[in-house]
């Protein structure tokens, strides 16, 4: 088994490569790529400077509004987002804006520089559990504003899904580490390997500081009932994060069957595959008119070989066979397998956190608890669950703090 | 974001930045000079006025681009002549401007056919609240021959003229010479001895863009004539900075004030404009091009630059590499320096190869199994045509000789920039 496939990310562009894409670039007035940014990135702006060769701009605009540039950069959904509005579409294919914005977020990292710089102190403190990209995201703008941020993490290392989730060929571990420290730099402590309610109490937290941020995110895997207790079955939590740990040294059967349909079942799909897994067959429960996995993930899992059977659902198990059911038509499948990797969504812990959730997402729209002071962010507030989203929902419930506790507004 | 202070004083105004818009199509009225100076530029040259009696009457189209492979706007060609408002409106909005902008600067750009006129001329834009005059003696599409090119190519009448605008107004002034000469030292020698302050450069180049093979004309077709008129943009830089350069050394002329014309696009291409003796600069194409907005990344690459080099004021830039172009009877010819094959990032086109054949000294030989060039070093005269034809920069400077009976350490030798990008 080599690790190669696992461990390497596609190369980027040259200075050669991103000036012919960004001369692609219409350079629009008004540009809908910049209104199509859920974190309100700038890409027209930040493409623009690459064209007039001024890249070092260009990771202003990028990196002063979002803490998280380069990550964005390589898992932004931008399909979805600002590629889907440029208007270069109407001659041939957009411009590959997550690209461009790989090449300048690597320059900016290259060239050592420091954009984000953290505000004068108000003398306020607060506290943000969890350290995924809301939380991150957070602690920088709050840092900017001149608050004290102390992040509690319980694992052993920051960036939750960041960290432990994305696989290594979509998201090199440097480059979390590297966006993580920069973080550091700015002035943000994190307490590893520290859990809410067994190494300090909420209310310890509550008393500490002027507010706290709930950011946990759902980072427990669903199960199935009929799965519960087999030996060959795996989530995608535990999986990804298992190989991502161990560089992606893991003993695999010849033959996964895995159940799922979206990015993250992808990311396992693929994963399997660069691993050098011979079968994986993918059960998914939507067809694939109504897929829910980006574009790019999909034509990924399907370059690597992966098999996938839409439609179908897991009905139920005899020894280490699954047979799955077609949703609409009558069609049976019965599939022996080594293992089960269940990609089929995730939940939220909120154990010992004080905080009102269902189905693993606040009640009612916005940052506020019913306890004034505390606040949420990230997956478990409502909207958008992917790492774009989680930024912006990071900067507002920021600004929503700040502007209760009375510092500066952001204008 | 980074904030660095651009300004720099020229001619005893005090720009705020050295980015100017340029006397042409892109300051025609108020409106447009308040959108330039609202996004940042710090001073505009107002589009020429003439005297009242000049009547403008433009042709329909009047512009054409040169383009080589995808590439548009190589270079732009344009048959726009002065400004083409009343003279009262002209000068009314230069008072506005100076009233709404009292902080940028507004440089008023005049021409006229007489003495009188210049003088005359000089006087209204003055009294309009100008912070300076550019005597236009360049444009080479005007349809009187008494005005333009025609008259800055002409020394004695530069002189002339310099000495009517200085009797109608004590503005310093600028003289903007045209590059339809052989030598500008003579026309910007006459234009100091006239009175002039400083020397803008260059005007258009006059040109022929592109012939229309089935009319049988150039580009733009007007009723199936066109003229030779004006050349701006990219391709120009290079004959602005050789301009500007034999400005910078010749005796007589020496620390001349200059405000650079020609082909400005980027931060870079302001840096070169300043590296070479331009203290102000000033730009149309790019703006008709891609509008006032390229000014945003002109002055953050600047600072960027700036800070990267040390340097605190704008003005310990200007003319820096004046003194290291010299005659090309004084060049090291001592050495040779041999290419360098960077085998991790050669794709094997054979690009390098066809050059190296058929437009150098047969130094590569090609490997048809392995697809790779080999450089025979006994045939290379080190010319780097290879390098410059890599389309993935594979080729970089490798080892330097001493030619055969020279003296000389090689490792003395100084050629490789530092910059990365």
């Amino acid at each position: 088994m080599t690790t190669k496939d696992y461990q390497t990310e596609p190369q980027g562009y040259t200075m050669t490569t991103v000036m012919e894409e960004a001369a692609r670039c219409l350079l629009c007035h008004d540009a809908p790529c910049s209104k199509a940014c859920p974190a309100h990135t700038d890409p027209a702006k930040f493409i623009r400077s690459v064209r007039f060769r001024n890249v070092k701009g260009a990771a202003e605009t990028i990196r002063e509004n979002n803490a998280l540039g380069a990550i964005c950069a390589r898992v932004c959904p931008t399909e979805k987002y600002c590629e889907l509005a440029c208007s270069r579409s109407g001659i041939d294919v957009p411009i590959d804006i997550g690209g461009i914005q790989r090449y300048v977020t690597d320059f900016e990292q290259a060239a050592d520089m420091h954009i984000l710089k953290k505000g004068n102190s108000n003398g306020m403190h607060i506290a943000i559990v969890g350290s995924g990209p809301s939380g991150l995201q957070a602690a920088v703008t709050l840092l900017e504003k001149g608050y004290g941020v102390n992040i509690y993490e319980r694992s052993a290392k920051a960036g939750g899904y960041l960290t432990y989730g994305i696989p290594e060929y979509r998201l090199p571990s440097n480059i979390v580490d590297y966006e993580i420290q920069r973080i550091l730099d700015l002035g943000a402590e994190i307490h590893y390997n520290t859990t809410i309610g067994k190494d300090i109490t909420m209310n310890q937290l509550k008393a500490d500081n002027d507010a706290v941020i709930v950011a946990i995110g759902a980072s427990e895997s669903k199960m199935l009932p009929m799965f519960e207790g087999q030996d060959n079955v795996e989530t995608a939590v535990s999986f990804l994060a298992r190989a991502k740990e161990n560089k992606g040294n893991l003993d695999l059967p010849d033959n996964v069957v895995v159940v799922g349909g979206g990015d993250v079942a992808m990311d396992v799909v693929t994963t399997l595959k660069k691993l050098d897994v011979k079968h994986v067959t993918d059960c998914v429960y939507e067809e694939f008119s109504e897929f829910k996995a980006s574009k790019k993930e999909l034509a990924g899992a399907e370059a690597e070989g992966v098999t996938i059977l839409d439609g179908y659902v897991p009905d139920h198990i005899e020894g280490n066979t699954v047979v799955f059911k077609h949703r609409h038509i009558d069609s049976q499948l019965a599939i022996k397998t080594d293992k089960v990797i269940l990609a089929i969504g995730q939940d939220t812990n909120a154990k010992n956190l004080g905080i009102r959730l269902e189905h693993g997402e606040a009640p009612s729209a916005g940052y506020r608890t019913h306890d004034s002071k505390v606040f949420i962010t990230g997956d478990i507030a409502q909207g958008d669950k992917t790492v774009v989203y989680a930024v912006q929902k990071g900067k507002e419930v920021a600004d929503e703090i700040d502007a209760i506790l009375g510092g500066k507004q952001n204008d | 974001m980074i904030n660095k202070d651009l300004s720099i004083d020229f001619l005893g105004v005090h720009f705020e930045n050295p980015f100017c818009l340029s006397s042409s199509p892109v300051g025609n009225c108020y409106e447009m000079c308040a959108k330039a100076f609202d996004e940042g530029w710090g001073g505009i040259v107002f589009k020429t006025i003439g005297p009242e009696d000049f009547k403008v009457d433009e042709v329909s189209p009047r512009f054409d681009e040169l383009t080589k492979e995808g590439t548009p706007f190589v270079a732009f060609k344009n048959m726009e002549q002065i400004a083409e408002h009343p003279l009262d409106q002209n000068l009314a909005d230069l008072k506005k401007l100076k009233e709404n902008y009292p902080n940028k600067v507004v440089i008023a750009s005049i021409m006229g056919p007489t003495e009188k006129d210049w003088e005359e001329l000089a006087r209204l834009v003055t009294e309009a609240g100008a912070d300076m005059i550019e005597m236009n003696l360049s444009c080479p599409q005007m349809t009187s021959h008494a005005m333009g090119s025609d008259v800055g190519s002409n020394p004695p009448l530069v002189k002339k003229y310099c000495e009517a605008v200085k009797r109608g107004s004590s503005l310093p002034m600028m003289a903007k010479m045209t590059p339809n000469i052989t030598d500008m030292v003579p026309a910007a020698k006459a234009a100091m001895a006239g009175g002039a302050d400083g020397i803008a450069t260059i005007n258009t180049v006059k040109s022929i863009s592109n012939v229309d093979l089935e009319k049988k004309t150039a580009l733009p077709i007007v009723n199936g004539k066109s003229s030779i008129s004006g050349l701006s943009g990219k391709a120009v830089k290079p004959i602005a900075l050789r301009f500007i350069q034999q400005l910078r050394v010749a005796a007589g002329l020496e620390q001349l004030p200059i405000s650079g014309i020609g082909g400005i696009e980027t931060w870079e291409d302001a840096v070169e404009f300043i590296l070479m003796g331009s203290t102000t600069l000033q730009v149309t194409t790019a703006v008709m091009q891609y509008g006032y907005r390229i000014v945003e990344d002109m002055k953050n690459g600047l600072m960027h630059y700036m800070e990267e080099q040390g340097v605190e004021h704008l003005s310990e830039l200007v003319g820096l590499a004046n003194k290291n172009i010299v005659p090309a009877e004084d060049l090291d010819r001592n050495y040779k320096m041999y290419p360098e094959i960077d085998w991790d990032k050669c794709i094997g086109c054979g690009r390098c190869f066809i050059s190296c054949y058929d437009g150098a000294h047969q130094a590569i030989s090609w490997d048809e199994k392995t697809r790779r060039p080999s450089i025979d070093t006994s045939k290379c005269v080190g010319c780097h045509l290879c390098a410059l034809v890599c389309p993935v920069h594979a080729i970089h400077p490798g080892k330097i000789v001493m030619k055969e009976g020279r003296e000389g350490d090689p490792s003395k030798v100084d050629v490789v920039s530092q910059r990365l990008y």
